[in-house]
C-alpha cells in the first residue's frame, strides 16, 4: 500500500471552486513519502548539506538579533521601546472581518460567507499574543439538486507571540504569515483587499495555509530622511497538524519604502527545506502618488512550480467634479495578472498557463461596511470563462476589557 | 575561522548597524512633534504641552499614518485610547512600523 501524500493548499476564492483544501493523492516515486509517522522527526535528508548551513545562518541571525537587543534598549529611551505607554494600558480586543461574497464563475453562482476573527491580548509594554482564524464556506448547486450544499472550511491563519525588542526589532515566535511579497503579508484580509479574488500566483511562497510555523524577526527603520527599510528573517518548521500545517523553509523578505514619491519596492526569498528543496523569489512595488487617490500595486513571483505577475490600480473618486458626497466613497479597481506553469506543476497553483484581467467597482457606505462587486474574464486552454462577483465586507472592533483610561470619565 | 562563526560576526554586524543607524537618525524629527508626544496627553508632563507643538504632532502623525497606514487600508474609524493603542501595537509588528512612528501615529488617531 502506497503511503498518502498530504498535499494542503488555501482555496483560491474566486478562481478555484475546489470542493476541500486537503487533496490525498498517492506520491509519486520521485516524491518522498510526507509527514506520515512522525511528523517532527527529520529524515535522513534533512539537516544535509545546504538546507544545514541555511538553517544554522538563520539561527545565528536570531541568535544575533536578541543579543544586540540589550544595546538597542540601551539607545532607545523607554517612551521609545514603548510608544503605548502614554495613552495608559492597552487593553485585548477582538476585531474580525467578514463578508458575503457571491462569484459567478462561468455562470454558475457560489455562496462563499466568511469570517474572519482577530484577538489581540497585549501583555506589558512590549509584549503581544495575536491570533487570526478563517472560518470560510464555498456553497454550490450540484447538477440536478435544488439546493446549495459545500462544507465549512477553518484555518489559523497565525497565532503569534510577539516581543517588541526595541523601536526597529520584533521577535515573533508562533504560527505566522508567511511574509513573502504583498499581498499575503498586508492585502489578504477580506476588509482590505480591492478585489475580492486571489492573484494567480499568491500560493507561490507562502507554505500551506499560507502560514509558517517558527520564529520571525522584522522590523524597520529609517536609513535617511527620505528612505525607510523594513525586514523579516523567519524559519519555519514542518508541521502536520491541522488546520496548523506548514512546511519547512527560511527565507526573508526586505522592502524599500521613499516617503517624498509613496513608492515602495522590495523583494521576498524562501528556500524549502524539504521535499524538492527550491527556492521562491519574488519582487514587489506599491505607489500612491501623492495628489491622486490612487493605488498602484504589483507582485512578481517565481519558484519551480510556476511564475508570474499581477499588477493593480484602485482609484477613489475623491476628485470627482460632480456628485463628490456620493462618488468619494466609490472606487474604481482593475488587475491584469498572468501566470506560467513551472517544471513541477502544483496542485495549489493552476496546471496550465492562464492570464486574466477584472474590473471592480466598491462602495465605501462606512469605513467599516463596504459593497463590492467585479467583472472579470480568464484565458486559458481549459476554456475562457467570466467571472462575477458581488458581496458585502464588513468589520468591527470590540473591547475585551475597560476602553476608556481610568479617570476619563471624571 | 570555522564558517559559523564568521556567520555569526557578520550577522551581529549587520543587526548592530541597523540598530544603530535607526538610533543616530531617531533624533532628526521634527522637534515640536517629538516634544509633543513625549508630553502628550495622559503623560506626566501633558501640562506642558504648548497648542503649536501639539498641533505640529498631530500633522506629523497623520503624515505618517498616511505613509504607513493608508498605504494598505482605508483609514478606520477613531477608537477610545486604550483600544488605539492596542491596534497599533498590533500594527506596528504586522506593517514593520518603527516606534516613532507608532508613537506619532498613536498620537493621531487618539486626539
Amino acid at each position: 500500500m502506497k503511503s498518502p501524500c498530504i498535499l494542503k493548499f488555501r482555496a483560491n476564492r474566486v478562481t478555484e471552486m475546489r470542493p476541500s483544501l486537503v487533496i490525498l493523492v498517492n506520491c509519486p516515486a520521485n516524491v518522498a513519502p510526507l509527514r506520515a509517522a512522525a511528523p517532527w522527526s527529520p529524515s535522513p535528508r534533512q539537516h544535509t548539506g545546504p538546507s544545514r548551513r541555511l538553517f544554522w545562518t538563520v539561527a545565528i541571525i536570531l541568535l544575533a538579533t536578541l543579543v544586540s537587543t540589550p544595546y538597542a534598549n540601551a539607545q532607545a529611551p523607554d517612551a521609545q521601546s514603548s510608544p503605548e505607554s502614554y495613552e495608559g494600558e492597552p487593553i485585548p480586543i477582538l476585531s474580525a472581518g467578514m463578508g458575503f461574497i457571491t462569484p459567478f464563475e462561468g455562470g454558475a453562482p457560489h455562496l462563499d460567507p466568511l469570517i474572519s476573527p482577530v484577538i489581540l491580548i497585549p501583555l506589558g509594554n512590549h509584549w503581544l499574543i495575536e491570533s487570526r482564524d478563517t472560518f470560510e464556506a464555498s456553497f454550490v448547486q450540484p447538477p440536478g439538486s435544488g439546493g446549495f450544499r459545500g462544507k465549512v472550511l477553518k484555518e489559523v491563519d497565525y497565532v503569534q507571540l510577539d516581543y517588541i525588542a526595541n523601536p526597529y526589532l520584533t521577535v515573533t515566535v508562533g504560527r505566522y504569515l508567511t511574509p513573502f511579497g504583498i499581498f499575503n503579508e498586508r492585502l489578504y484580509p477580506i476588509w482590505i483587499r480591492d478585489l475580492q479574488s486571489d492573484p494567480l500566483i499568491l500560493p507561490i511562497g507562502i507554505g500551506p495555509s499560507n502560514a509558517g510555523t517558527g520564529a520571525m524577526v522584522r522590523g524597520g527603520f529609517a536609513a535617511g530622511p527620505q528612505i525607510r527599510i523594513n525586514y523579516t528573517a523567519y524559519f519555519s518548521t514542518l508541521s502536520t497538524v491541522s488546520p496548523m500545517d506548514s512546511d519547512r523553509f527560511a527565507g526573508g523578505r526586505l522592502g524599500i519604502y521613499l516617503p517624498g514619491p509613496r513608492l515602495e519596492f522590495g523583494g521576498s526569498f524562501q528556500h524549502l527545506l524539504e521535499q524538492e528543496r527550491s527556492n521562491s523569489f519574488g519582487f514587489h512595488f506599491a505607489w500612491q502618488p501623492l495628489r491622486v487617490p490612487l493605488d498602484l500595486r504589483g507582485e512578481y513571483a517565481r519558484s519551480i512550480h510556476g511564475s508570474g505577475y499581477w499588477i493593480e490600480s484602485a482609484y477613489r473618486l475623491r476628485q470627482a467634479p460632480f456628485w463628490n458626497n456620493e462618488l468619494r466613497r466609490a472606487q474604481v479597481v482593475a488587475r491584469a495578472q498572468q501566470f506560467f506553469v513551472g517544471a513541477l506543476p502544483a496542485a495549489s497553483l493552476l496546471p496550465v498557463n492562464t492570464q486574466q484581467v477584472e474590473f471592480g467597482l466598491n462602495y465605501y457606505f462606512r469605513d467599516d461596511l463596504r459593497g463590492v462587486s467585479s467583472y472579470g474574464r480568464q484565458f486559458s486552454a481549459l476554456g475562457n470563462e467570466n467571472i462575477w462577483t458581488v458581496g458585502l465586507t464588513y468589520r468591527f472592533v470590540v473591547p475585551l476589557g475597560r476602553a476608556e483610561a481610568r479617570g476619563a470619565n471624571n | 575561522m570555522p564558517r559559523h562563526l564568521i556567520l555569526f560576526l557578520a550577522s551581529v554586524i549587520t543587526v548592530g548597524a541597523a540598530v544603530w543607524v535607526g538610533a543616530q537618525e531617531r533624533t532628526p524629527a521634527p522637534a515640536a512633534a517629538s516634544t509633543a508626544v513625549a508630553t502628550a496627553p495622559g503623560s506626566a508632563h501633558s501640562s506642558a504641552v504648548t497648542p503649536r507643538a501639539n498641533a505640529a504632532a498631530r500633522l506629523e502623525g497623520e503624515k505618517r499614518f498616511r505613509a504607513n497606514c493608508e498605504r494598505c487600508h482605508a483609514a478606520p474609524g477613531k477608537f477610545p485610547p486604550r483600544m488605539m493603542a492596542t491596534i497599533v501595537r498590533h500594527m506596528r509588528v504586522r506593517a514593520n512600523i518603527t516606534g516613532e512612528d507608532a508613537r506619532l501615529i498613536l498620537n493621531y488617531m487618539s486626539q
